[in-house]
Formats: C-alpha cells, sequence, structure tokens
C-alpha cells in the first residue's frame, strides 16, 4: 500500500539576519491513510516547521532545500503549483493551530468562517454552506449550534473555539489533519473533551492525524505511532507502546523522566 | 496543634468591575476564601483558568486591592498596610510570573533586573550589588558572566531562573509561584521544578504554588487547595487529595490528567460544559451545572455547600465542624477557630455526613 503522505528528506531553513538556521534537518517519514501518528518535541525542535512545510504555508523567510519531496496522494507537494495547492488545502489537508484565538477571524461570525471553506471548495449556494456548517458545529458540541452561528470567536470560550477550529479543518472530511499542539492552550478538563472529540471525528472519517505535540500525554493517549523530534532530527521513530517502554534514544528517555505524572498510592 | 500559620486568609474576596462603554459589568474573582500556610510549608493552589487563583496571588501582594476579608502575615494585617510600612514588607514576600518573556524588561540586563532589589531596599551599594547578583545567578544555576546579557539571548528556562534568582535577591521568607513552570518544556520544566525545591529547603522559603496542573503539583506542594470559579471546593493534605479526593471537580481534574502509558488508555467521559469564570451569581454550588452526580433533590442548587470535614474521615477540628452546618460560606466563629490549615475539607454535600 502506497502511504497518504510520505516526507522525504525535508529540509526547512530560515534566514535571519543574513545567516541560515536549520529548522528541519532532512527528515523523513509516512503516514498511512487513518493513521495517527505523533510528532513529539520541544519548543524549536522543527515540529511546527515540519507541518508547516507539508502545509505549504512556511513563512517568506523559509526556505525549503532542494531534494526535499512530500509526497501526498501520489503528488509532490513541492512541485504542485500554488493554485492547485489552494484545492488541496481545507479540502485533502488542514490543519488546526494551537491557539484558536489568534487563527480565527475576530471581525467574522464563527458559522461563516466554517460555511467559507465549502463556498471556497465549489459550493455554490450559499444556504447549503450554511447548512451544512450548523450541522458541522452541532457535530462538534457547540451548543444551540444555529444561535451560535452568529457568534463571534471572543464571545466563545477557548476551548469552544477549539471546537470551531476542528468544525473547519474536519468539515470536508480530508485525508489528512495536521493538529499543531491542539490542546496545548486549553484547560485539562477542556483538553480531554476536545482530545475525545478529535478522536471520535477521526475515527468517524477516517482521517490520518498528524498531531504536533510536546506533551507525551497526550501521545499516551492518542496516538499509534509517534516521531521523536530534536534540533530539526528525528532522533526516534517506534509505536508509542515501544516508546514508552522500551525508548531507544537517549533524548527519548529523557523526556519521559521529565514528564509529570500523578502518583497513585496503592 | 501545629505551629501559627505565617499567612492566614479569611474570606477573602476580590471583585473585578469592567472599565469601558455601557453598564459597569461586575465579576466575583475570589469569592470567599480562607485558608492558612504553616511556616516552611509549600501550599499549592490548583484550578483551570479563570478560578481566582492569580487573583488572590495578587491580593496577598497587594498588587490589587481586595474587596474583603483579612489577609494575616506574621500577625501583621496586610490589607492594612501603607506606604513604607507596605514597601518593608514587599522585601519579605516575593513572586515569580508565568511567563518570563513577559515579566523581564527587555531593555535591562540580567544583571540589573536581579540587582534592582538590592537596590531598592538598600540591601547593597556599589560594588557589592555585582558580587551578590553573581552569587544570585550562580544560586540559580546561572554563571556570573550573565549578568551582562539580556533577556532576549536567553532561553525560556534561563529567563525564569533569572525570575527567580530576583524574587531571591532580597532575601524573602514567602515566595508566590504563580505558574512558574507552566510555560516551559517538559525537560526544563522538570529542572526548574527542581531547582525551586532545593532553593526552598535551603532558604526555608514557605511557598504559595500555583499551578493549574494536579501533576506538578504533587511532587512540591504539602498542602493542596483546588479552586472553582471563585472559591475553594476541596483542600488537604497531598497525599488525602491525590489517594482519596472527594468532590466530583477535584476527582474530574485528576481523571482529565493524560495517562502516562498508552498501556493505562481506558474510555472515560470527559466533564461537560467549560470552567468558566465569574461565579456567584447563582445560589447554589457553582460545579452544579457541571457535576455527573448532582443531588436530586434541591439541596445542591439551595446553597453554597461550606467546606467541611469528609465523611468517614475524622479531620482534626470536626468539632468545630459541626457549628459551620448553617454558614453556607459566610463567616462564622467556628469555622475561623477551626483554622484552615492542613485538615482534610471538602465543599460538596454528598461528599459530608448530612448528620454534620
Amino acid at each position: 500500500m502506497t502511504p497518504l503522505l510520505s516526507v522525504e528528506n525535508l529540509t526547512v531553513t530560515y534566514a535571519r539576519n543574513d545567516a541560515e538556521r536549520m529548522a528541519v534537518d532532512s527528515i523523513s517519514f509516512a503516514i498511512e491513510p487513518g493513521e495517527i501518528v505523533a510528532l513529539v518535541g520541544e519548543s524549536g525542535s522543527g515540529k511546527t516547521a515540519t507541518g508547516l512545510a507539508i502545509m505549504g504555508i512556511l513563512s517568506a523567510n523559509a526556505r525549503v532545500g532542494p531534494g526535499s519531496a512530500i509526497r501526498f496522494e501520489g503528488r509532490d507537494l513541492l512541485a504542485t503549483p500554488e493554485r492547485e495547492l489552494r484545492d488541496i488545502r481545507g479540502r485533502r489537508i488542514s490543519m488546526v493551530f494551537q491557539e484558536p484565538a489568534a487563527a480565527l477571524n475576530p471581525v467574522m461570525c464563527v458559522g461563516d468562517q466554517v460555511a467559507e471553506v465549502a463556498l471556497v471548495h465549489g459550493e455554490r449556494d450559499k444556504r447549503a454552506a450554511r447548512t451544512k456548517a450548523i450541522e458541522m458545529l452541532g457535530r462538534v458540541g457547540l451548543p444551540d449550534a444555529d444561535e451560535r452561528y452568529r457568534a463571534y470567536p471572543h464571545e466563545l470560550s477557548g476551548g469552544m473555539r477549539q471546537r470551531v477550529m476542528l468544525a473547519i479543518a474536519l468539515l470536508l472530511r480530508p485525508a489528512l489533519v495536521i493538529a499543531d499542539e491542539p490542546t496545548s492552550a486549553l484547560d485539562v478538563t477542556v483538553q480531554a473533551q476536545v482530545l475525545a472529540l478529535l478522536l471520535d471525528l477521526q475515527r468517524e472519517a477516517q482521517t490520518a492525524v498528524l498531531l504536533i505535540t510536546h506533551d507525551l500525554g497526550v501521545v499516551a493517549e492518542t496516538c499509534a505511532r509517534a516521531l521523536v523530534m530534536r534540533e530539526g532530527r528525528i532522533v526516534e521513530s517506534a509505536s508509542v507502546d515501544d516508546l514508552f517502554h522500551a525508548p531507544a534514544h537517549e533524548y527519548t528517555r529523557e523526556l519521559l523522566a521529565a514528564m509529570p505524572r500523578i502518583v497513585r498510592p496503592a | 496543634m501545629t505551629a501559627r500559620p505565617i499567612l492566614a486568609v479569611r474570606n477573602l474576596r476580590v471583585v473585578h468591575r469592567s472599565v469601558g462603554f455601557g453598564p459597569a459589568r461586575v465579576s466575583v474573582a475570589v469569592n470567599g476564601i480562607s485558608f492558612d500556610i504553616a511556616r516552611g510549608d509549600t501550599f499549592a493552589l490548583v484550578g483551570e483558568s479563570g478560578c481566582g487563583k492569580t487573583t488572590t496571588a495578587r491580593a496577598i501582594l497587594r498588587l490589587i486591592d481586595a474587596s474583603s476579608g483579612t489577609i494575616e502575615y506574621d500577625g501583621l494585617d496586610l490589607r492594612a498596610l501603607r506606604g513604607e510600612a507596605l514597601r518593608r514588607q514587599r522585601k519579605r514576600m516575593q513572586i515569580v510570573f508565568q511567563d518570563p518573556f513577559t515579566s523581564l524588561n527587555p531593555r535591562h540586563t540580567v544583571g540589573s533586573i536581579v540587582g534592582e532589589g538590592l537596590i531598592v531596599h538598600d540591601l547593597a551599594r556599589g560594588a557589592e550589588v555585582a558580587a551578590k547578583v553573581a552569587r544570585l545567578l550562580e544560586e540559580v544555576g546561572l554563571s556570573a558572566a550573565d549578568a551582562v546579557r539580556y533577556p532576549a539571548e536567553l532561553s525560556g528556562g534561563q529567563r525564569q531562573r533569572v525570575a527567580i534568582a530576583r524574587a531571591l535577591a532580597v532575601d524573602p521568607e514567602f515566595l508566590i509561584l504563580d505558574e512558574a513552570v507552566s510555560a516551559l518544556d517538559v525537560t526544563t520544566q522538570a529542572q526548574v521544578l527542581a531547582l525551586i525545591a532545593s532553593l526552598r529547603d535551603a532558604r526555608v522559603l514557605t511557598c504559595l504554588f500555583i499551578a493549574h496542573n494536579l501533576a506538578v503539583v504533587q511532587s512540591v506542594a504539602s498542602t493542596v487547595a483546588v479552586m472553582y470559579q471563585g472559591r475553594i471546593v476541596e483542600q488537604g493534605p497531598v497525599t488525602a487529595l491525590f489517594a482519596a479526593s472527594k468532590h466530583p471537580y477535584t476527582r474530574a481534574m485528576l481523571d482529565a490528567v493524560p495517562v502516562t502509558d498508552p498501556r493505562d488508555r481506558h474510555a472515560r467521559t470527559p466533564l461537560a460544559g467549560d470552567p468558566g469564570a465569574g461565579g456567584g451569581a447563582e445560589p447554589g454550588c457553582a460545579f452544579y451545572p457541571r457535576c455527573p452526580h448532582p443531588s436530586k433533590d434541591a439541596v445542591c442548587r439551595a446553597a453554597v455547600p461550606p467546606l467541611r470535614a469528609p465523611a468517614g474521615e475524622s479531620a482534626a477540628g470536626s468539632a468545630a465542624g459541626s457549628a459551620a452546618g448553617s454558614a453556607a460560606g459566610s463567616s462564622s466563629g467556628a469555622e475561623e477557630a477551626q483554622g484552615h490549615g492542613s485538615a482534610h475539607l471538602v465543599a460538596c454535600t454528598k461528599a459530608v455526613p448530612p448528620s454534620l
């Protein structure tokens, strides 16, 4: 079976003050359809740059190195013109960001932001797009989706805003969702809700997820496989069971040892 | 009996008033909380965003004004302090903020950030300042040479070490750590937590440790209080809170912490709803709308359940507990006498015996 996504020899450098800093250093990995894979690492490890490179939305001062390839559904995204990428983004690959308050448009009601995805991708009937959006908002657990359609992001809690982000990302049932720290800004009880919802939607649509996180607890809770990144390189790639029970790399062991854990007295 | 607490907070209330157009909106950030911290102890205040934990810390430090209640530190009424007395008190109590990217002045060197308190409180002069700053930087695991650097040149963990050095510069007795490790990467977090614990022990500091993550609290605190919408809903020794928590909110928070081993994955029903903010409008238990086990009768909605010893536990001072029966969260003499030290207390009608 050919993988859904295969990243080959990806290198990303950022130019700053005439110097080039390497954020991602020739990494390779693949994701199968419907699979949930964690990309774990601490800040500055290159995990977000990897996600942005797959989406094709790296900032202007970033450069993807020669010899890099990102194959998705049979095409090399790096060789795909922007025009076609725009059709893929939101429809076949979508992204959920860490901070929904920053990712959502503050002057557009949340319902229109969900409906926009359908309209951009070929839906001509505004009313149909609206109906679809309301349905999806209900599906992600926004209470009174019909009325909340008109709500602005600032009128919603952080958890509700992240539900709206999930509605936008999953509206068109993409094959791949890149979730970049989707619960890191949320309270612990809300994190549990949003993770459960993400898994639910993922199962339903058979979406593959690249879950970018620094939290090994989130990995233990949701993923089948994990890639550990450090200083731009993947230092370990393993099933989560092996990762937690037989970590091969010293850095993975360090991460595991540093994990805050609740010790339940016997 | 335990020694007299160094910090005693009673019925603390902090009300925020919105400023701007339209009618002023009032939100009760802290709604009548009481607790004691014994000298040398580490007391953790845990809760989700908007529960009032940071507001409590700021009210104690007089960075904001409380609306009512008392804050007593070593026999001093902190709310009454003014001018020079307040300034002197501030030398005794210091705080480390959550975000070392915003809490350090980007235009000051590390040396001047750490040394400022020494100069303000006249603890060192001239060359002495630099020597003391160097010692402080080494104490927190930085090097004396870092004094000439700017915050932008440092990593998050290093910046938080600078913030800790700044707090320790005036040789305080009492340290508030307001989500001091929450913004750090997990390996850095573990290092800074270890540093805090060793400094606390070496300097015999009393700490108020504020966090939203119960897993972080367990290793550093001796007593824990869980806040929800401006009130303490459960408090007690760290062992009781983690082994025998009684409040459904404490339990939900514990249950929501991700597993640390994929083999421990289990189906669970996450608590519905949001932690929310600015409670106090409804008469009953603020947690009632989210509670997975609310009472069938109206008791949960009738009045705010007071903090009492849970059923089946003979808490110290339980004799006084009975007198708090009708207090419903307001102050009562008996409740005051009972103290708010390390006894296990819970504010839930279903967790306490009905006879009390």
